[in-house]
């Protein structure tokens, strides 16, 4: 965090631009895998259409999983983009951190706090948006905060904030100490000469592995959360 | 940090504060990503996945409708096969009975013309053996007679003397019969 960063204001507000360059990135990375996958869609898919097709049946598994199929099905999109979208952000930072002059300005977006606390913020704006569009304001505030006793009220509110942070924060500490420990192990190859190289090598390469399967494993939490808290919002509990 | 002396017009670092633009810029570039991959690949994607769907659940259907018609024309063949078996086999056995039937009334017919056949031969022996036997009465009688007259050159009214010959011959005849 006390990486030093380049920013510029904009409007009064402050921007960060290693952030825009990474999320930039990612996202021209994935829009370009998924164009380049969906081209000449067939009734019998090739090859590369059935790997688009097996990750979108796969998140729209995720959210059928705690939604009805009904109820599941405006969120397809979503699902499907958030959770590409998050994996490729998680192993973006293990294989391209390019820095200049000091500043990272390539690196996995999602080891930024702002980045994945906003789109915490978007899952859980989604989440009570469609509780309100499912159940009327009434039924949703009732539901929500006022279960199961009126007097829970503050108990929910706190919740409601809870739920954003530990979205928000979990994928950030995952990532972000993913890539510090990496950034550590590189330090600790150059430390002592050339002693340290290979050992750090095999290690570097083991951390390596064990983020992707965090990264994996951390863009699926993130799905299947946003997903349970959707129906939480809009299956009023009895 | 050595870069950052050298390049400190560009870097503010962390005296640029909270970067809080970056939540607007996150989520618009989140957005816009959406966006662009529900136009390029979800739509054509989604539709074509749903078009799939429709046709395989209609291959089913009429696969399953074939079937039914295939099954239900063998069922028919089935049927008539049988049916065919049958008057066949009402054929047949008509024919057997009509030709029994026939059989039976040429023998009964045949047996009836022999019947009759026989009983006219019986009656035309009967015919012929009564009037052999008149004739040989007659014979006899004339015969009787003329010896008779020849021997006793006797003046005998001629029917006295076959009234008594006849009741002779009668007495012979009970006699043979016996």
């Amino acid at each position: 965090m006390d990486e030093p960063i380049s920013t510029f204001k904009l409007f009064g507000l402050t921007f960060d631009v290693g952030n825009m360059v990474s999320l930039v990135v990612v996202a021209a990375i994935v829009f370009f895998f998924v164009f380049a996958l969906s081209r000449k869609l067939q009734m019998i898919p090739t090859k590369k259409q059935n790997i688009l097709e097996m990750i979108v049946e796969y998140t729209n598994g995720l959210s059928t999983n705690s939604l009805s199929a009904k109820n599941a099905k405006p969120y397809g999109l979503y699902a499907f983009v958030l959770f590409v979208f998050l994996f490729i952000s998680n192993q973006l930072g293990l294989f391209l951190e390019i820095a200049y002059n000091g500043v990272t300005y390539v690196k996995s977006p999602t080891s930024n706090p702002i980045v994945t606390m906003t789109l915490a913020v978007m899952a859980l704006g989604l989440a009570h948006f469609a509780g309100v569009s499912k159940l009327g304001f009434k039924g949703y505030f009732k539901s929500t905060y006022l279960k199961p006793f009126k007097f829970w009220l503050p108990l929910n509110i706190f919740e409601e904030f809870a739920n954003f942070l530990t979205l928000g924060l979990r994928l950030f500490g995952n990532i972000f100490a993913g890539e510090l420990l990496l950034g550590m192990v590189n330090n600790l190859a150059f430390s002592h000469g050339v002693v340290l190289v290979i050992p750090s090598f095999i290690l570097g390469m083991a951390w390596v592995a064990f983020s992707i399967f965090i990264g994996t494993i951390q863009s699926l939490v993130f799905v299947i959360l946003t997903f349970v808290y959707i129906s939480q919002k809009i299956q009023p509990e009895e | 940090m050595l870069s950052q002396t050298l390049f400190s017009s560009v870097s503010a670092t962390e005296a640029g504060g909270f970067p809080i633009g970056n939540i607007l810029f996150t989520a618009i570039i989140f957005l816009v990503l959406m966006w662009l991959i529900k136009h390029f690949a979800w739509k054509p994607l989604s539709e074509m996945m749903t078009q799939r769907a429709d046709k395989i659940s209609n291959d089913i259907t009429s696969a399953e409708k074939s079937r039914k018609d295939a099954e239900e024309l063998a069922k028919k063949r089935e049927d008539a096969l049988s049916k065919s078996h049958e008057d066949a086999n009402t054929i047949i056995s008509d024919a057997k009975t009509s030709a029994q039937k026939q059989g039976e009334q040429i023998v009964s017919e045949a047996r009836n013309d022999a019947q009759s056949v026989k009983a006219s031969a019986q009656k035309d022996i009967e015919q012929e053996r009564k009037d052999a036997l008149a004739n040989t009465k007659d014979d006899v009688a004339n015969l009787s007679v003329e010896i008779a007259s020849k021997i006793i050159q006797k003046e005998l009214k001629s029917d006295d003397q076959k009234a008594l010959i006849d009741s002779y011959i009668e007495g012979l005849g009970k006699q043979n019969a016996r």
